[in-house]
């Protein structure tokens, strides 16, 4: 565990450590800058860096992350969900969502929602809260202290959607999120301000399920994202499949059930990360063995590489330089361990790359320098990171054509307004559709969110001239404002997300997870006494207003001063156990009272009359 | 103009001397304001690297001392603008086209109609379109690149014409002349763009 060296609690941060965090597909990790320098925390068994992002949801209620939940993954595939951050931002009815896992889906609704057991269907933005309260549980272990605002790095490539529900993810578990920084970003600052580089980087980062490049230039203290590139659909975990669907070709086995495709990944991937080592290995699974070289397996997810390589040579043009012109290559991500993968890199680019910081860590500790950096008022000034918005916004217009309103690699913040009129007579409202990527088609791109303009004055068709702005801000998350240039009247504009969660809702889970948490335990209890309270106070404010002819003086001068002690403490208390003594106090000294009560209700029901006031 | 905050005279400044706050953009500020370089066709690189990086350090709200919402606020529109600048003034083209919507012409939107384009630009545009379409289907990658080399060296010509039309408009602005010129040129240059995005489309859509 943490050494005494984090044992010291800094006084000006009254809000806690900011804390980076690397919300991975495969492995989450949380650093923090200690004494200066980044260092990422033990976060699971054995003091591992790495917390698997597996989140097994039990029977009991209960939920288990990391290594225990990955072994349950095996016995209780439904439940366990794993490489939830490929469904973050995602419908039900995304290709890709149907495609991966064993899981059970709720039909219907616009986001995706697991059945698991022990509970209600989860979204992946809850599962991913999960992973996040367990991250911050650790490091305020390690740190010896609360962590309140985090840092959380994303792929480049993730689109608002995704981005979106990141920053919600992060919300629900109970931290202020400072800034989404993409994740190769997060590496070039690992770098950068480690080494005290200057220059052009490019950054190749391949995680277990998407493939992100940047081109970033760092001089005189600002680090410019240059072009940012990727592919969110491509890992290393695709190398597995490759190597997974050449096994059951060789041995003819047509149609695997979801434990055998489970087993034999399991097999491919252990039998990939050995040919980083070896020449050769002998991959079992099923019953069955299968011989693989080294040679082979490049071959097999050479197409794979490829498609990395069209995405940086884009962002070399985007960036507007040649790969002459780079000082280094970082590598980023578990997958650039394939020996494949840093040949092809070289190749590309035509030097080596640069690895020697842990390519598993880098982002984390990335990420904790730019947490650092926004909170310590002595680092603010030191680095400046001025980054881009990875794909085109733009607007649906006649025929289902998009047009581009913010280009992609736009340097964020960015603004942009355009002109809507409106086409009929006295129309009082306009439909707009948002939609996010590089095809001219809206249905080839992703749909953001559609909204309505709404509270238009009348007026002749092509008249009426509203002003629709689009902010991006530095995470890269777009909100919308309306006004009708004419009149100057502002436009009521109800944002629905395609595939998202609306605040309604983020705030509704908010208080829901007040009563799972394990750390809100404290507050659960006080919750719990709250609402005996108003049980309480309710009935004796009506029995005393019903039955006053029951009451000597004296006792009703002491029923009223400990209803007047809970109704205080029921608002003010901050500990669940004053308020359950002041609770039982008055349960107490109203005893005799409510047993009279209780007597005159029996006779009178004797005597045959209904009384339902008791 | 006087300080939002502290009501000493600013005088247009973005961060006002006497408290450092920042300041709301003045009306009439052009993006070479923004940047604070001097109007014109060219720019030099450097000096526009230098600015961009010297006002981000400056105005962006993640520096220190930006804690007051409406410092915030200010700070970010201020970033965004000068994020616009940079993007728009950095390569000649969108320079270009900036610069001919300062003499009153904006192409990007509808007033882009009020320019007429000669047919025979129109045809010979048409003609290049189906010359590409049809090396396409019969999978011809060599004709594709040819085509496209051919409007990238038209487009480079449309590009100088357009440069040297724009800096005779910025030496006399009344000059009639030298805006239709610019305008015609930007325009062909825009049916050029369209060619070569669809000529490259294909390597590009295989990564999203």
């Amino acid at each position: 565990m943490a050494g005494g060296l984090l044992q010291i609690h800094d006084p000006l941060k009254p809000r806690g450590h900011a804390v980076g965090i690397d919300l991975g597909t495969t492995n989450s990790l949380v650093a923090a800058v200690v004494e200066g320098k980044p260092r990422a925390f033990p976060v699971d068994e054995g003091g591992s860096l790495l917390l698997p992002s597996v989140v097994h949801y039990a029977q009991d209620g209960s939920v288990i992350v990391g290594a225990r939940a990955r072994v349950l993954a095996g016995s209780e595939p439904t439940s366990t969900i794993a490489s939830v951050k490929r469904f973050m931002g995602k419908g039900p009815e995304d290709a890709e969502t149907r495609a991966l896992g064993a899981y059970r889906f709720l039909k219907g609704g616009s986001v995706v929602r697991f059945e698991v057991k022990g509970g209600p269907p989860v979204t992946p933005i809850e599962v991913s809260a999960e992973i996040l309260r367990t991250l911050k549980r650790r490091a305020e272990a390690a740190l010896t202290g609360k962590v309140e605002q985090a840092v959380i790095t994303v792929p480049a490539y993730f689109d608002d959607a995704q981005r979106q529900a990141t920053r919600d993810a992060g919300r629900l578990a109970g931290l202020e999120v400072l800034r989404l920084l993409n994740e190769p970003t997060a590496a070039a600052l690992a770098y950068g301000l480690d080494k005290g580089r200057q220059g052009l980087f490019a950054v190749y980062d391949l995680g277990g399920g998407t493939f992100d490049i940047s081109i970033l230039e760092l001089v005189e203290g600002v680090f410019q994202v240059k072009s940012t590139g990727g592919d969110s659909a491509l890992g290393g975990d695709d190398f597995d499949r490759a190597i997974a669907a050449r096994f059951l070709e060789s041995h003819g086995v047509a149609n695997p059930d979801a434990a055998q495709i489970t087993e034999l990944l399991a097999a491919a991937r252990s039998a990939k990360e050995t040919l980083t080592r070896e020449e050769t290995t002998e991959l079992s699974a099923l019953g069955r063995t299968f011989a693989v070289s080294r040679g082979e397996m490049e071959s097999w997810i050479s197409p794979l590489l490829q498609r990395t390589g069209v995405a940086c040579r884009r962002a070399l043009k985007d960036a507007g330089i040649s790969r002459e012109e780079l000082d280094g290559v970082i590598l980023v991500g578990g997958s650039t361990r394939v020996p494949a993968v840093r040949n092809f890199v070289a190749q590309l680019f035509g030097k080596e790359p640069l690895g020697d910081i842990d390519p598993d860590q880098v982002v984390a500790l990335g990420a904790a320098v730019q947490a650092d950096l926004l909170t310590n008022r002595e680092r603010q000034d030191e680095v400046l990171l001025l980054d881009v918005i990875p794909l085109s916004l733009g607007l649906e217009t006649m025929g289902g054509v998009v047009e581009k309103l913010i280009p992609r690699n736009s340097a964020i913040p960015t603004a942009a307004a355009q002109v809507f009129t409106t086409f009929q007579d006295g129309q009082n409202a306009l439909d707009v559709h948002v939609v996010q990527g590089e095809r001219e088609l809206v249905t080839d791109n992703r749909s953001l969110s559609r909204f309505r303009l709404s509270g238009i004055p009348p007026m002749p068709a092509g008249m009426a001239r509203v002003e629709v702005r689009f902010e991006v801000n530095a995470d890269g998350i777009l909100s919308v404002s309306a006004k009708e240039l004419s009149t100057g009247v502002s436009q009521a504009i109800t944002v629905k997300p395609t595939h998202g969660l609306t605040d309604e809702e983020i705030e509704k889970m908010l208080l829901d997870s007040i009563e799972h948490a394990e750390e809100d335990i404290h507050l659960r209890l006080l919750r719990e006494q709250q609402i005996a309270a108003d049980q309480i106070l309710h009935d004796a404010r009506k029995q005393l207003a019903a039955f006053s002819d029951l009451l000597p003086e004296e006792e009703q001068h002491q029923i009223k001063a400990a209803v007047a002690r809970v109704a205080e403490l029921r608002d003010s208390a901050t500990d669940s156990q004053a308020l359950a003594d002041a609770i039982k106090a008055l349960d107490d000294v109203s005893r005799p009272f409510v047993e009279r009560i209780m007597n005159r209700a029996v006779g009178t029901l004797l005597e045959g009359r209904q009384v339902d006031e008791v | 103009m006087r300080c939002w905050n502290c009501q000493s005279e600013v005088g247009g400044a973005e961060v006002c001397p006497s408290c450092g706050k920042v300041q709301p953009v003045a009306p009439g500020t052009t993006l070479f304001d923004v940047l604070g370089l001097r109007r014109g066709v060219d720019v030099d690189k450097p000096e526009l690297e230098r600015a961009y990086r010297e006002r981000s350090l400056r105005l962006h709200p993640d520096r220190a001392g930006k804690d007051d919402p409406r410092e915030r606020r200010l700070s970010l529109e201020r970033t965004a603008l000068l994020n616009e600048a940079y993007k728009t003034l950095r390569a000649p083209e969108p320079r270009a086209f900036y610069l001919l919507t300062l003499h009153g012409l904006d192409l990007r939107k509808d007033e882009g109609r009020a320019v007429t384009v000669p047919p025979n630009v129109l045809e010979e545009v048409l003609e290049l379109r189906e010359q590409l379409d049809a090396a396409r289907s019969a999978g011809d990658d060599e004709q594709v690149s040819a085509l496209s080399d051919r409007v990238r060296v038209q487009s480079a010509a449309a590009l100088s014409t357009a440069r040297s039309a724009l800096g005779r408009l910025e030496r006399d602005p009344a000059d009639a002349s030298a805006r239709e010129e610019a305008a015609q040129a930007l325009v062909r240059l825009r049916y050029h763009h369209r060619f070569l995005e669809a000529a490259e489309g294909d390597d590009e859509e295989e990564v999203s």
